[in-house]
């Protein structure tokens, strides 16, 4: 379907939305895996080499008594992007179902999604700059692993994932003929 | 497709949607077989780097921390800890460690793991690195062997690793002294080698010591390469006066061992990897010579040993060939009588063979040929005797040697010791000969002879005074009566006197008559020689006669 006057392709819906959605969950859920089994930054100071994935950081945190910030990370990094992914998944099947079970709140779970996406880069943001900053040889230095690479793909899949999603696809099954 | 530029949209007839057809295949779904590529990718790289997974048991995992903790190699990652535990009896620790891709070769038996840490020693300081950096385990790897992924740690880094070059001895000592894992082997003071363990052997007689020369000094341990513990100071005092040995300070702290090849009469085969080597307490023992073999004899003295210690020398014609064991004191109580074993050993190695087998070694042909040897060389009038080895401090030694007049004896041949005749020591058989002396002396009678001389001193001054009182006689009756006579002879010595004179006269007019040029000697001569004439005139005339009878008669003819 094109605009008549532009030409731009139309579509009463995203198009294919449902399929698009699916594979980029897919694809992050297995991304995910690495990024959580993988270093994402190897710390060297004074001689000592430190590799961490994000649990290990987290343990770090919560066993040196910085439980706040430790639970800042585990919620940014582990619990966001999985929520995420959860929710993206069940509404994926929800819809694919014509669940009629509340759609106002399933459409404001899937906005809060949309929003907290981006959050979950604070993590990449700390690696990066900490890479930056921390450069002084053999005395101390930090390096990005390649567990680091795959956490931002797992994040930036996500945030294309809950963009191709279309909510008004929950309400479509609230009516007896669609499209 | 519509004219976009249409100038009245009202007026243009409502566009139509055109449908179209889309492929059932949405691209998108490349992006999860992507990611399911990469995972696969990833899963299979960590899978084909998997190394294998082995245990160390520790004593204790001071410094270890699971999942940080590296194996290292030469400072090259080999594995990492994986985890640590304790074992169900709690005495030690159980390491295990996941070791990165292609190790698995080099997990045999010999191979070798230990924690390195800060450690300082007197010989040396290592692993300072660790002070910030963590403990790590450190990995000796060793290709060839049984094959196992169970190890036992070593509690103390091994002083050679494998990769060094070089060769390992084996040292036996009497006792371990100052050594230590670690301490240096010297040759002429630059250091080749260390010490790389020792332990008490089975029977608890020695000290196994365990060295290792580093390549190309081991080369220059021989056959008859002597080892003496260089440790600490050696003082000797004897009768050349103080002597004062001591090595580099190094090994003043931690000990040391020293080695040196003497050129001498014994092969000088290049020493086999392992080979048994003794370990002298000092360098002065090495010239002395200490030998592994031995046999043991026992001696009996009568008279004193004072002097003889344990460990004083057996000498065979000046040469060392042992020394004493023990000394102990024997009554026997059947007739109250002392003796004095004493226990020595003969070195086996001390002697040079003529005339063996070369395959036998020293020790065969001693075990072989020992009684025979010793029985030959007591039956040639071989005996023990103790002789004072040093003035100075009156030491004894034990001198074997051949006494061919001595009376016969022989070999007791006893357990556990044979038992060698002996002969009395010099010095007892000059206190014997002198206490016998002394003895004749005390029977002479002394008093009797005193008493006898005082009489004849008496007799003697009263002859004094008689030959005075004849003297005083002699001078006051005979001497006048002397005079008178002397006068007499006097006179008739004048007379004499006067009798010679003339004699004198008479014999000088004699002399006179009968001088050279006297005429009478001139006549006489003439008188003769008138005489000799004649008598030639008669010879001739006689002659002519015998030829001429008829002369006579009818008269010379012409």
């Amino acid at each position: 379907m094109r605009c008549p006057r532009c030409g731009a392709t139309l579509h009463t819906r995203k198009p294919n939305s449902l399929a698009r959605t699916w594979a980029l969950v897919i694809a992050a859920f297995i991304f995910y895996i690495p990024a959580n089994i993988l270093p994402i930054m190897t710390v060297t100071s004074l001689g000592k080499t430190q590799s961490d994935t994000i649990m290990s950081g987290v343990a770090y945190l919560l066993l040196h008594g910085m439980w706040p910030l430790a639970l800042l990370i585990f919620f940014a990094s582990v619990v966001v992007p999985l929520l995420k992914l959860m929710i993206l998944i069940y509404l994926l099947i929800s819809v694919q179902l014509r669940s009629p079970w509340r759609p106002r709140d399933r459409t404001r779970l899937y906005r809060i999604t949309e929003a907290v996406g981006r959050w979950s880069m604070v993590d990449i943001y700390v690696v990066t700059i900490l890479v930056a900053l921390v450069h002084l040889g053999n005395l101390a230095a930090i390096r990005a692993e390649t567990g680091a690479v795959f956490f931002g793909a797992v994040v930036v899949i996500t945030i294309f994932a809950a963009l191709t999603f279309d909510p008004r696809l929950i309400w479509d099954s609230l009516e007896k003929n669609h499209e | 497709m519509n004219d976009p530029h249409n100038d009245n949209p009202a007026a243009a007839p409502l566009p139509e949607v055109i449908l179209e057809q889309r492929s059932r295949f949405s691209l998108v779904w490349l992006i999860p077989l992507v990611a399911l590529a990469i995972g696969a990718w990833l899963a299979y790289k960590t899978y084909s780097e998997q190394g294998p997974t082995i245990t160390i048991t520790f004593r204790t995992a001071d410094g270890l921390e699971a999942g940080k903790t590296k194996l290292k190699y030469k400072d090259v990652e080999f594995g990492q800890v994986s985890s640590i535990k304790l074992t169900e009896d709690l005495s030690r620790v159980i390491v295990t460690a996941k070791l990165i891709k292609d190790t698995e070769q080099y997990l045999t038996e010999k191979t070798r793991f230990w924690v390195e840490r800060a450690r300082v020693s007197a010989g040396r300081v290592s692993g300072l690195g660790t002070l910030f950096a963590g403990a790590y385990i450190a990995v000796d790897p060793v290709a060839t062997g049984q094959r196992t992924d169970t190890f036992t740690g070593l509690e103390t880094p091994p002083a050679v690793t494998t990769d060094q070059m070089g060769s390992r001895f084996t040292l036996r000592a009497a006792e371990l002294g100052s050594l230590d894992v670690g301490s240096p082997v010297y040759f002429r003071a630059i250091k080749v080698g260390q010490v790389t363990s020792y332990r008490l052997s089975e029977n608890g007689q020695t000290v196994e010591i365990k060295i290792f020369v580093n390549a190309p000094y081991d080369q220059l341990v021989r056959t008859n390469t002597y080892f003496w513990n260089a440790s600490g100071f050696d003082v000797t005092l004897d009768a050349n006066g103080v002597k004062v040995d001591t090595a580099s300070v190094v090994s003043l702290m931690i000990g040391g061992l020293a080695f040196e090849t003497p050129i001498n009469l014994e092969s000088r085969q290049l020493a086999e990897e392992g080979a048994i080597f003794q370990l002298h307490p000092n360098r002065q023992s090495v010239q002395e010579g200490s030998y592994i073999h031995k046999s043991h004899w026992l001696l009996h003295f009568t008279g004193s040993v004072r002097g003889l210690t344990i460990g004083a020398p057996v000498e065979y014609r000046g040469i060392r060939i042992g020394q004493v064991i023990d000394v102990k004191l024997e009554f026997d109580l059947n007739d109250f009588t002392a003796r004095i074993p004493v226990l020595i050993e003969i070195e086996a190695d001390r002697f040079q063979w003529i005339g063996a087998s070369p395959d036998y070694d020293n020790e065969q042909i001693f075990k072989q040929f020992q009684k025979n040897l010793w029985d030959q060389l007591i039956a040639k009038g071989l005996r023990a005797q103790l002789k004072t080895g040093n003035l100075l401090t009156g030491a004894l030694f034990i001198d074997l040697d051949v006494y061919p007049g001595s009376p016969p004896r022989t070999i007791v041949w006893k357990e556990p010791y044979p038992e060698l005749p002996t002969v009395p020591t010099s010095l007892e058989e000059i206190r014997n000969v002198l206490t016998k002396f002394l003895e004749k002396l005390q029977r002479l009678p002394l008093e009797q002879i005193g008493t006898d001389l005082q009489q004849s001193l008496t007799a003697l001054r009263q002859t004094a005074i008689e030959a005075s009182k004849l003297t005083h006689q002699l001078n006051t009756r005979a001497l006048p009566e002397a005079t008178a006579r002397l006068k007499q002879l006097q006179t008739t010595l004048e007379t004499a006197d006067k009798a010679l004179t003339t004699a004198e006269k008479t014999l000088g007019t004699a002399e006179k008559s009968l001088a050279a040029d006297s005429p009478l000697q001139r006549e006489v001569q003439r008188m003769l020689k008138e005489l000799s004439a004649a008598a030639r005139s008669f010879r001739l005339l006689t002659d002519y006669l015998e030829r001429h009878p008829e002369a006579l008669i009818q008269g010379k003819t012409r």
